[in-house]
């Protein structure tokens, strides 16, 4: 069963129903067994020996994008994502994994395997995907926005150090499998800020995947050696100032998640809580810096896209709006309910693509009314999700470092 | 339990994806927001017309299957939960808006629709929906209308019924109906549709819901005024009240509150204070200028040592976060929260509320009081733990006294969250055997057979 601290959670639940309008996914189907309340109350019946977890009642369980909307909302203050989280890895011990996520999560976990995949994913799949027939589409993202490989890992392509003459600071950079694998612009862009800023960048080589998606799914086991080994190697540069990800899921796993199912796996939590407070989101570490100096304007008008892993898991609302608003020539503009999940959920959108593309066309909407030439996200998923959804609008989907790094022109 | 066959005629009317029998659809359709224990549907069907909904009770009057209509179960009492199994008839995919008159000041919606949705749309074109239950964000139309639920403005605005002009309506029977007009006057025939309103859905199905709009107030103002003394919040309310003054809103809250609201939000509440009132003034700036001066100054002559006014809609908003969080802060408190909602006459506030922390000290139950001051409606929140089944029955025991209470100077046992089934057994203690008679005779005549919503308040009502 679900750790003991947990199972106290089902109980402060008195089924208020205030959380059934913060879920988008009920919002998009009205059944009571998409909302959170539905899915508490059940694993409460669960919990009490009533109810038999079924294969139904896996497939309600994963029919929840894990935005944790319900949790910051709810009054009585039950840790919901936390109990899904942990029901997940439950109910994974009786049911199996679809296919296609035990291929995938074998891959992340891999030492090899993924260096592999990606090798031939690049020479064969990159020329491959072209062929790809426009109209199709995987999941809730069309063939045609499905990003390519980058020719060459992000790792590889900078050393382990790079160096600053009279360093103002220090700190270790963990870019995460999208920019090291699929949006290599991305670190370029933190890198040449960083440079910038006289910041000495550590990129350690031995980083792995930070594994959300796969212990998100429940494969919590799976995931265990990937957790270890990244605590390790921060725990390794205890020297800098900052551990940098440039992704809201990296950082939230960090800061969260890693901690938590430690502790509820019963190993030991305390290596997972010493670096905890050092892990920054790229635009929470450049507040500190005043960088009018550097940047020259840029055109155009820009919203921001508030990712569930960022603003909920990590509260952080401000700063990359701050990043966007210092640009200058740059119109900031607010788009309405920007703190409302895009409907991806890393993995839901390819299991559920007709929940996932409802709730996105909201999303797609209030973009389109801002009338923004550009929106600003700090996680691939969301970029996913909103890019591959905005059909043919001529909207440019980016990382908010990667404007501030066009601002800062050549280094 | 219901035969396959009956269960089958059903999926020929709704298909097969909005007849739903697995075991955790019908445990999710079991409870609603009261302590109540579950109680199984055998199916959930979810019409999404008033044809489907009108052949789903023609077929249920021919096999005798009962139905009980349910929004979105945020109600309290027991009315939304199949209390003799049958089918449940959620109206959660019904819920759209079909019409927003801006020259006649009316709307039609289906029944599904969640109320601030509603309210939301009306926004945007100026105009307003008043009625505001604190579960607005979660409950549908048709569940506040069968509830006639009111919140935190009905001092000014009043409740539901006050803006319900008309309804399309399905008899238990499946024929169709339709009650009032869209016009604001309509004295043809029995009201029926302000008979409808607040029978807790045992007469008859809403499939449509013509509602009056007002105009949205120019311009409101909340003031935070802090007592030292309770009775003092108390006695500025009624004398507001006896002055001819009519704020938006009044809202009382005690030092339990406060300390609770304070530790986890830090909104700078006193918390040496024994209470707070926040009281909104709304309508034309002139109005607004005028009146929050005035209530300011009335608060100050009753004992308030402090009064804030709000200069701008942000700090207006800032204000009322006290009053949003409450809820949430107090609920935190202990795993169960029960908010009871008996209530007096506007001069007996004072005294009401003296009289339900001195029952809830007597009977050993840990209480936080909260009060839609301005119509009397309070709202003792009582803080307890559901498994804990002696400290349960103190809780029944105080209310049962307050109940008591409330009825002695001419109250009622429930100012806006209706009877169900919890609170059926006071019944008698304030309808007398005639309108007892009265009411199940009414009953009779709209559903003969008694397959709407069964177990209700007259049912669960001693005889």
């Amino acid at each position: 069963m679900i750790a003991k601290e947990l199972q106290e959670e089902v109980y402060n639940c008195f089924k208020c129903g205030l959380c059934l309008n913060s879920c988008p996914v009920y919002k998009q189907l009205n059944v009571e067994g998409a909302s959170p309340r539905g899915k508490v109350q059940l694993i409460k019946r669960i919990q009490e020996g009533k109810f038999e977890a079924t294969e139904n009642f896996k497939n309600i369980l994963f029919t929840c994008l894990l935005c944790e909307t319900c949790t910051v909302n709810c009054p009585s203050g039950v840790k919901i994502d936390r109990l899904f989280k942990a029901m997940r890895a439950e109910v994974l011990k009786k049911f199996k994994l679809p296919l296609y996520k035990q291929m995938m999560f074998n891959i992340l976990s891999s030492d090899r395997l993924l260096p592999f995949c990606m090798f031939w994913g690049r020479t064969i799949g990159n020329p491959l995907m072209s062929l790809l027939p426009q109209k199709g589409k995987i999941g809730a993202i069309a063939f045609s926005k499905l990003p390519r490989l980058n020719a060459q890992p992000l790792l590889d392509q900078y050393p382990e150090t790079i160096a600053a003459a009279k360093a103002r600071g220090r700190v270790l950079y963990f870019p995460g499998c999208a920019t090291n694998y699929l949006f290599e612009n991305i670190g370029h862009s933190v890198i040449k800020v960083l440079k910038r800023l006289n910041v000495e960048v550590i990129i350690p080589k031995d980083q792995k995947c930070c594994s959300l998606p796969i212990f998100l799914s429940g494969a919590r086991k799976m995931a265990l050696g990937n957790i270890k080994k990244n605590i390790d190697v921060f725990n390794r540069y205890d020297h800098v100032d900052a551990i940098i990800v440039d992704c809201a899921t990296c950082g939230a796993a960090f800061k969260e998640e890693y901690v938590h199912i430690l502790e509820e796996m019963g190993e030991d939590a305390e290596a997972a809580r010493k670096f905890r407070d050092k892990v920054m989101d790229i635009s929470q570490y450049l507040a500190k810096f005043d960088m009018k100096k550097y940047l020259q304007p840029l055109k155009g008008r820009v919203t921001y896209h508030d990712p569930c892993h960022l603003l909920r898991s990590q509260k952080i609302k401000d700063e990359p709006r701050a990043l966007l608003k210092q640009i200058p020539g740059l119109e900031f503009i607010e788009m309405a309910g920007a703190d409302v999940c895009c409907g991806g959920g890393g993995t839901f959108q390819l299991d559920h693509p007709e929940i996932s593309e409802g709730i996105t066309k909201n999303k797609i909407q209030s973009i389109k009314d801002t009338g923004a030439d550009t929106v600003a996200s700090g996680c691939p998923g969301c970029r996913l999700q909103i890019n591959g959804n905005l059909g043919n609008e001529a909207i440019k989907v980016v990382h908010p470092i990667e404007l501030l790094a066009k601002a800062m022109g050549d280094v | 339990m219901l035969k396959p066959e009956i269960v089958q005629k059903f999926v020929e009317i709704v298909g097969k994806d909005r007849c739903k029998t697995s075991q955790e659809d019908l445990l999710t359709y079991s409870y609603d927001a009261s302590i109540l224990d579950e109680f199984l549907p055998d199916a959930v069907l979810f019409p999404v017309t008033t044809e489907e909904v009108s052949r789903i009770m023609t077929l249920a009057s021919a096999h005798n299957v009962f139905v009980t209509p349910r929004g979105s179960a945020s109600g309290l009492g027991g009315e939304a939960l199949a209390k003799k199994g049958g089918i449940v008839l959620a109206f959660t995919q019904m819920n759209k808006i079909l019409e927003i008159n801006t020259e006649n000041r009316y709307a039609i919606v289906e029944p599904g629709i969640i109320v601030s949705d509603f309210q939301k749309a009306l926004e945007k074109v100026n105009l307003f929906y008043p009625p505001d239950p604190g579960s607005a964000t979660v409950a549908t139309m048709a569940g506040t209308v069968m509830m006639n639920a009111g919140g935190m403005r009905g001092i000014k605005y009043g409740v539901t019924r006050d803006y319900l002009l008309g309804m399309e309506i399905v008899l238990p029977s499946g024929e169709v109906m339709k009650t009032g007009t869209i016009t604001t006057k309509d004295v043809t025939g029995y009201d029926l549709t302000r008979l409808i309103c607040g029978s807790e859905g045992t007469l008859a199905l809403a499939t449509k819901i013509t509602v009056r709009l007002l105009p949205k107030p120019k311009a409101r103002r909340t003031l935070l005024a802090i007592y030292d003394d309770i009775d003092d919040a108390g006695k500025t309310v009624s004398k507001i009240v006896e002055a001819g003054i009519i704020p938006a809103t009044m809202e009382l809250m005690d030092k339990v509150i406060i300390k609770a609201v304070e530790e986890s939000f830090h909104l700078g509440l006193p918390l040496d204070a024994d209470a707070l009132l926040l009281i909104d003034v709304d309508g034309d700036t002139e109005t607004v200028e005028r009146q929050a001066p005035l209530v300011a100054d009335f608060c100050k002559g009753q004992g308030a040592r402090d009064v804030r006014i709000s200069s701008s809609e942000e700090e207006n908003v800032q204000l009322w976060a006290a009053r949003r969080a409450t809820f949430g802060c107090c609920a935190r408190l202990r795993p169960t929260c029960l908010t009871e909602d008996a209530t007096v006459p506007v001069s007996h506030l004072v005294e009401a509320i003296k009289k339900i922390k001195e029952l809830c000290e007597k009977n050993r139950v840990q209480v936080a009081v909260l009060a839609h001051a301005g119509d009397g409606n309070l709202h003792p929140l009582m803080l307890c733990d559901k498994r804990d089944k002696d400290e349960m029955a103190r809780v029944e025991k105080t209310f049962d006294e307050f109940v008591e209470y409330a009825m002695s100077v001419g109250g009622t046992l429930s100012g806006e969250h209706g009877i169900g089934i919890n609170k059926a057994k006071y019944l008698p203690q304030q309808l007398s055997p005639t309108s007892l008679r009265m009411q199940r005779a009414l009953k009779n005549v709209f559903d003969p057979q008694g397959i709407l919503n069964p177990g209700s308040f007259l049912e669960a009502c001693p005889k």
